[in-house]
């Protein structure tokens, strides 16, 4: 017995182990179609980009050499891409504070309606379901500066009190209104605005569906507690418990701003505004890369684009997990 | 702490009456339950006490004080919910220092992070912090303070919110239902735990409850409402024994009170289905009434007795017993409470006698009014009180 136990330990040990191993091989047999997809639609593009924003690769050429960080270095010294830079972070951190504000003050707003609730949800939510194309061109009217609805409706203030009141105004009269995207100081700024304009409302829906969320009883506890105005009821219960939401809409809204494009590639298809004042990165993108056929610069704004994303999820991520979970 | 009164209180929510002149009043220091099944306007009776809901009509007092048109937070009282209604965001100790927070605090030395720097923030800070800490010794969760209310079980929960509330001195403190979301072992010992609260803070405490044992057991006085009505407020002993109604004598009590068809014959006297019994009612005029019995003053009869049937149905708690008897011509069966040695001659389908303590019979008219002046036949004429 002595002798025969150690081989039969060893025989059931052997089966053991090839049973495991089998059971690894099936398991990656079954894993491997949904792997292929995503490395084929997700992982090697970005890896492809990656590897070309080193490459002066031109679409059509046969080869392409390395050139190294030489992308990467012109992105940091060149002063187009320095102002690519400022109109992107103009863009963004004025577009993503009001429009998540006027989002949540909005919502707090209809929140608190008895009536017609729905009506003003559609109201605010039509410029979000619009093309943002269609909506820059009536905008283009609108903003023109002779015929354009905003100058005329200036002009009718001219010769009343606000001509005293605001330096604006009284340089617009005695002078003219502004060329509104013609103007580098103006341009920019009415991007921000369109871009306010039309995703507010989205916002606005999402912090909707968070206050539905929030406990009735816990209001009643704040006003037993002592919390006798609406602003420490808001600050006690409804700022805390919108916290998930406001994490997200934060990080869509940025995200979105990132992504800025059609506004500017309907206001100025040639390239950027004026004196490249609004000159975002996705038009950068789209500019070095498609128009202009510069595979190796484009793929390096691209590179630069998706770290701003990705750190932007991981920061959300993190405060998720950590400040707004209970 | 104060007294409070209720006066002829109204709530009409569009076309339905949730209240219909609801007066009540409370004594300083005293312990009153309001009990009554779901939907009879207890709930909303507490939350016009508290300020949370406005009456239709009629006026409220706290010590002495009418409170109309003042709002919740400035009646200074304390309130404890179902679901007890903790902020999730703040640990247990944030929890019950919001109250004095709110109260003590101004709008800057509340803020968050420059609060602290605030001139006399951490004076009114530590003090605040050591009435926490007295609150939290008493309810012995002074281990939990740094805990958000996600981490704790149920019973940890109520505590807290019951911290929340006696952490400052209000007039009264509310509880709506505080209870009914505790598992039955953790609840009998949360109740016992109230009361001696209520002995040990000698505060007005208004406690809504639809579990009548609770009212039962905690209360100095249980107001039973009914549709809108308070339909009497005494003590638990009185509403048990002498209930002034059908409905409070049915609702108080379990098991249930057993109810029997009488007949009052043109001279008072009364019988159970065509067998006269030992009772009669001064004045009484020819109708039909109700009797009402508990089951522990049935008892089992060797011999003639008015209430006839065989066993239907047995439960043996242990120390009692509560048996159903099938009595022909009723449709509910009449429960009796019996010692558990018997269960051998009371096996399904006994007949059995039923006699009862007539000094206990409760009579009551046709429209569910306790008919008071019922005399004994047999024994010299005395009144059941």
């Amino acid at each position: 017995m002595t002798v025969i136990e150690p081989s039969i330990a060893g025989t059931a040990a052997g089966s053991s182990r090839r049973r495991a191993t089998r059971e690894r091989r099936d398991a990656w047999i079954l894993t491997v179609p949904a792997l292929s997809l995503m490395v084929a639609i997700l992982l090697a593009p970005v890896i492809i980009a990656g590897l070309l924003s080193f490459t002066n690769y031109s679409l059509g050429n046969g080869g392409f050499d390395w050139v190294g960080t030489r992308n990467y270095e012109e992105l940091f010294t060149r002063s187009t891409y320095e102002k690519m830079f400022v109109a992107t972070l103009t863009y963004v951190v004025t577009v993503v504070p009001i429009s998540v504000g006027l989002g949540l003050g909005v919502a707090l707003l209809i929140n608190s309606l008895g009536r017609f609730r729905e009506i003003y949800k559609t109201i605010y939510f039509l410029p979000v379901m619009a093309t943002l194309l269609a909506m820059a061109i009536a905008w283009e009217f609108m903003l023109h500066p002779s015929i354009g609805m905003i100058n005329r409706m200036l002009e009718m203030g001219c010769g009343t009190f606000l001509e005293n009141v605001w330096p604006f105004m009284a340089h617009g009269c005695a002078e003219r209104f502004p060329v509104w995207l013609g103007d580098k100081r103006y341009a920019i700024w009415v991007v921000c605005f369109i871009g306010i304009w039309q995703g507010f409302g989205f916002n606005m829906v999402l912090y909707l569906a968070g206050l539905t969320s929030v406990h009735r009883e816990l209001y009643h506890a704040a006003e037993m507690d002592g919390a006798k105005s609406a602003w420490e009821r808001f600050r006690l219960v409804t700022w805390p418990a919108l916290g998930p939401t406001t994490v997200f809409v934060v990080t869509i809204t940025c995200i979105r701003a990132f992504q800025v494009f059609d506004t500017i590639e309907a206001f100025w298809p040639q390239g950027g505004g004026p004196n490249k004042s609004t000159y975002v990165m996705m038009f950068a993108i789209f500019e070095k890369g498609v128009q202009q056929n510069l595979i190796g610069i484009g793929s390096a704004i691209t590179m630069l684009f998706l770290l701003f994303v990705v750190v932007l999820t991981l920061i959300q991520r993190w405060l998720v997990e950590q400040k707004v979970h209970y | 702490m104060a007294g409070l009164s209720v006066e002829n209180v109204t709530k009409r929510f569009g076309e339905t009456e949730v209240l219909k002149g609801v007066s009540l009043v409370i004594a300083d220091g005293e312990f009153v339950s309001l009990v009554g099944p779901s939907g009879c306007g207890k709930s909303t009776l507490l939350r016009i006490i508290a300020g949370l809901e406005e009456q239709s009509s009629g006026d409220i007092q706290i010590g002495g004080q009418s409170v109309a048109g003042q709002r919740a937070a400035d009646r200074n009282l304390s309130m404890v919910f179902q679901s007890y209604a903790l902020y999730p965001h703040l640990s247990v100790g944030e929890n019950i220092s919001v109250p004095l927070k709110m109260r003590r605090m101004n709008g800057l030395q509340q803020l968050p992070l420059v609060g602290g720097f605030m001139p006399g923030a951490r004076n009114v800070a530590s003090d605040i912090g050591s009435v926490v800490n007295q609150a939290a010794g008493m309810l012995e969760i002074g281990h939990l303070l740094d805990r958000k209310p996600g981490q704790l079980s149920g019973g940890q929960r109520q505590r807290v919110a019951l911290g929340r509330a006696l952490v400052r001195d209000p007039a009264a403190f509310l509880l709506d239902e505080p209870l009914s979301n505790l598992d039955a072992k953790l609840r009998v010992q949360t109740r016992a735990e109230i009361a001696q609260l209520h002995r040990r803070l000698d505060a007005t405490f208004i406690y809504v409850t639809h579990d009548q044992v609770e009212a039962m057991t905690m209360s100095d006085r249980i107001a039973v409402m009914m549709g809108g009505r308070i339909l009497q407020c005494a003590a638990p002993e009185i509403a048990y024994e002498d209930p002034d109604r059908i409905e409070v004598a049915e609702f108080i009590g379990s098991p249930k009170i057993n109810i029997l068809p009488l007949e009052i014959s043109s001279e008072g006297r009364l019988s159970f289905h065509d067998q006269p019994l030992d009772l009669a009612i001064a004045g009484g005029s020819r109708g039909v009434a109700s009797l009402g019995l508990r089951p522990e003053t049935l008892w089992l009869s060797g011999g003639e007795a008015p209430i006839r049937g065989r066993v239907a149905h047995s439960e043996n708690l242990g120390s009692e017993m509560f048996v159903q008897v099938d009595v022909p011509g009723l449709e509910e069966r009449v429960t009796l409470r019996a010692m558990p040695e018997l269960r051998a001659s009371l096996t399904l389908g006994t007949p059995v006698a039923l006699d009862f303590d007539t000094d206990k019979a409760l009579v009551f008219d046709a429209d569910g009014a306790r008919m008071r002046k019922v005399r004994r036949l047999s024994a010299a004429a005395s009144e059941v009180a």
